[in-house]
């Protein structure tokens, strides 16, 4: 009898566990007629973002630099809507300043009666991989300013507009497996990717004062257009050490971050490959919905990134002399004096 | 048996960013004292001079070169000017070891930080280390010299705590930037560190209690922290040790250890149980943060309302 209480007792825990405390949280999160504010809306991600939610009902405003391509996503969006009342608009600016990041917010705002988004999903961002000692004054606050600002600006915006009228809404910051990790070639990439997660995480603890739920979600390899870009300048080398990384659809890397949303999730990783670097970097991050599988995850992977990077920093090492002719072809370094 | 030889301070040069106050002085006085040559670079005239006194009081022999260079390494040109000056007495050839301890932190909450505050918490707490980084690595390469860049993050850039918004994000920047750099450094034979101390009770501390939210004095109580020069001994031991991660305390470790996700760790059964412990002690620290951030809400409404920060302008 007592044995079998036990077992019972044993399997209902880890059935628990796994199944993870979302069952036993509130309502899951629904973008029907709320007012979504998306950074980066016009390609990638946040447009596949933007299709996403204005399927669901939402009322999405998206921001972007290229008026063409803004004019490209509302008639996707369009063609996606679901009700006739749905306020679908785009907006140009460049979000890379605390006022250009006001300016666009406001006049969102305005379709709205003045009123507050209550969802913002930072997606504005971009990748130029490249070797450190190549890099450029410019180069390196470019990256910045393409990772980190562009999210920090436009968060504050947002923040203090929900704050101001009390809105108790989200923002969702868009950060990147390489805000768990770094390699050669993304360090004006990586630095970005970092400081949002750190922001992120201050923030997180600071707005619980201010009901203003923040996630952020971490993706590894997007075929977006931007990754094409990137792939134009990316060094050889980063290719080659890339090569066998799957990756995800927008389409894909949307829906995950949705259904992370949905599930109440801080951390919002949605492959395996990020799962891994979520578990291994987890330090003062809340768990995910699923302790069980963190813990596990978290142990696999704490052995077998050590035989990853092992790989990767021998196929660096091997690519010594290859770099030195290169970094010599193009004048970096001077000819070797025999 | 095989093992590398230690790396021994004597006879080399080492650059010290930050070095007239806190951490780098006292690194610049230990490593004097082990038969180096210093060059500090720092801001202030005055403490420069008060500094170099106390590195040349400790140093072995007179044949030690010690100076110091008063620059802001806040932007690529003057780190550049700081570096050259520096490497002037050495025939121009890059130091032997660069350790940029130069920065510092303004606390202050999320909404109540101007424009200008952000961007200097990246500039002081980020750029003043990546510039001078930057400068270093291009010199070095292309003068096919070998040596070692540490940077200098805090407990903040492993984990974060209410009221540094402008801080954390600069010094998880750094972690970034210096992941990267370990690895394509492998590509010169450069090494990279980075350092994760715990508070330190410097000047700079000092200075930071005055803008700190009351709320993240109260996270903090609890928290030890260490004077400059057991933080400066921390730090070299893990530098000669060739550590890529440096810590100076149990608990920036546990969270090292928990965070480490693909960077190199120390020894993995040590990391692993340190980070078994972060398993159960860090959610329950977070949990119990969670709950005095939340038991601030009425304070935190009404202080927001008499500083008019809710009023339209904002």
């Amino acid at each position: 009898m007592i044995s079998a209480l036990t077992i019972f007792a044993l399997v209902t825990s880890t059935l628990l566990l796994t199944m993870g405390w979302s069952l036993f949280s509130g309502k899951k999160w629904d973008p029907s007629g709320r007012h979504c504010y998306i950074t980066g809306g016009s390609t990638g991600m946040g447009l596949a973002l933007a299709i996403l939610l204005t399927k669901k009902g939402a009322d999405v405003s998206i921001v972007a630099r290229n008026k063409e391509q803004l004019e490209k996503a509302l008639a996707q969006m369009e063609a996606a809507r679901v009700t006739p009342n749905q306020v679908l608009r785009s907006y140009s600016f460049s979000l890379d300043t605390f006022d250009a990041a006001k300016k666009a917010l406001e006049m969102a705002c305005e379709p709205h009666g003045g009123e507050t988004p209550e969802a913002v999903f930072l997606c504005a961002g971009k990748a130029t991989p490249g070797f450190f000692v190549e890099e450029t004054e410019e180069s390196m606050k470019k990256g910045m300013d393409n990772t980190y600002w562009l999210a920090a600006w436009s968060a504050k915006a947002a923040s203090q507009r929900m704050i101001r009228t009390r809105t108790h809404g989200k923002i969702v910051f868009v950060s990147s497996v390489l805000g768990y990790m770094s390699m050669l070639g993304y360090s004006t990439y990586s630095p970005g990717k970092h400081a949002i997660r750190g922001l992120a995480e201050t923030l997180r603890q600071e707005f619980l004062m201010y009901s203003i739920d923040v996630h952020i979600y971490f993706p590894a390899t997007i075929y977006s257009p931007g990754y094409e870009e990137e792939n134009k300048t990316k060094p050889k080398l980063l290719l080659k050490l890339e090569e066998s990384d799957e990756g995800v659809t927008p389409e894909q890397a949307a829906l995950g971050l949705y259904k992370g949303l949905q599930r109440g999730d801080f951390h919002v990783t949605d492959t395996f490959i990020t799962d891994v670097f979520r578990t291994t970097a987890r330090g003062s991050t809340p768990f995910g919905g699923n302790i069980l599988k963190d813990v596990l995850y978290g142990f696999v992977g704490s052995i077998a990134l050590v035989f990853w990077r092992r790989d990767v920093d021998k196929q660096v090492v091997g690519h010594r002399e290859a770099h030195e002719e290169y970094l010599t072809s193009t004048g970096v370094l001077p000819p070797p004096s025999k | 048996m095989f093992w590398r030889a230690r790396w021994n301070p004597s006879g080399k040069h080492v650059y010290i960013t930050g070095g007239s106050s806190g951490l780098g002085l006292e690194l610049a006085k230990l490593l004097s004292a082990r038969g180096a040559h210093i060059s500090i670079v720092a801001r202030d005239p005055e403490r420069l001079k008060s500094a170099l006194l106390d590195i040349q009081a400790v140093r072995l022999s007179d044949t030690q070169i010690v100076q110091g260079f008063s620059y802001s390494l806040l932007t690529a040109e003057e780190s550049a000017k700081a570096l050259d000056a520096a490497i002037a007495a050495f025939n121009n050839e890059t130091p032997d070891a660069a350790f940029l301890c130069a920065g510092r932190s303004m606390p202050r909450f999320f909404v109540e930080h101007t424009e200008e505050e952000l961007r200097d918490g990246m500039d002081y707490g980020y750029w003043v280390q990546a510039w001078s980084a930057w400068v270093l690595a291009r010199r070095m390469v292309a003068q096919r010299r070998k040596g070692h860049i540490t940077f200098v993050s805090s407990m903040l850039g492993l984990m974060t705590v209410p009221g540094y918004a402008s801080y954390a994000p600069a010094k998880h920047a750094l972690r970034g930037l210096a992941d990267t750099l370990r690895c394509e450094f492998l590509l010169y034979g450069i090494d990279v560190h980075i350092f994760f101390p715990p508070t330190m009770f410097t000047r700079s501390y000092e200075e930071e209690g005055k803008t700190k939210p009351a709320l993240t004095k109260r996270i903090e109580e609890a928290d030890g922290g260490l004077t400059p020069d057991v933080a400066a001994a921390a730090l070299f031991k893990g530098f000669i040790r060739g550590q890529t991660h440096i810590t100076a305390d149990i608990i920036t470790d546990m969270f090292r250890a928990s965070t480490r996700g693909s960077a190199p760790g120390h020894y993995w059964v040590l990391d692993s149980l340190l980070d078994g412990v972060a398993h159960i002690a860090a959610p329950i620290w977070s949990m119990l943060t969670d709950s005095r951030v939340k038991a601030h809400r009425e304070e935190h409404s009404r202080y927001l309302e008499d500083a008019g920060l809710l009023d339209e302008q904002l």
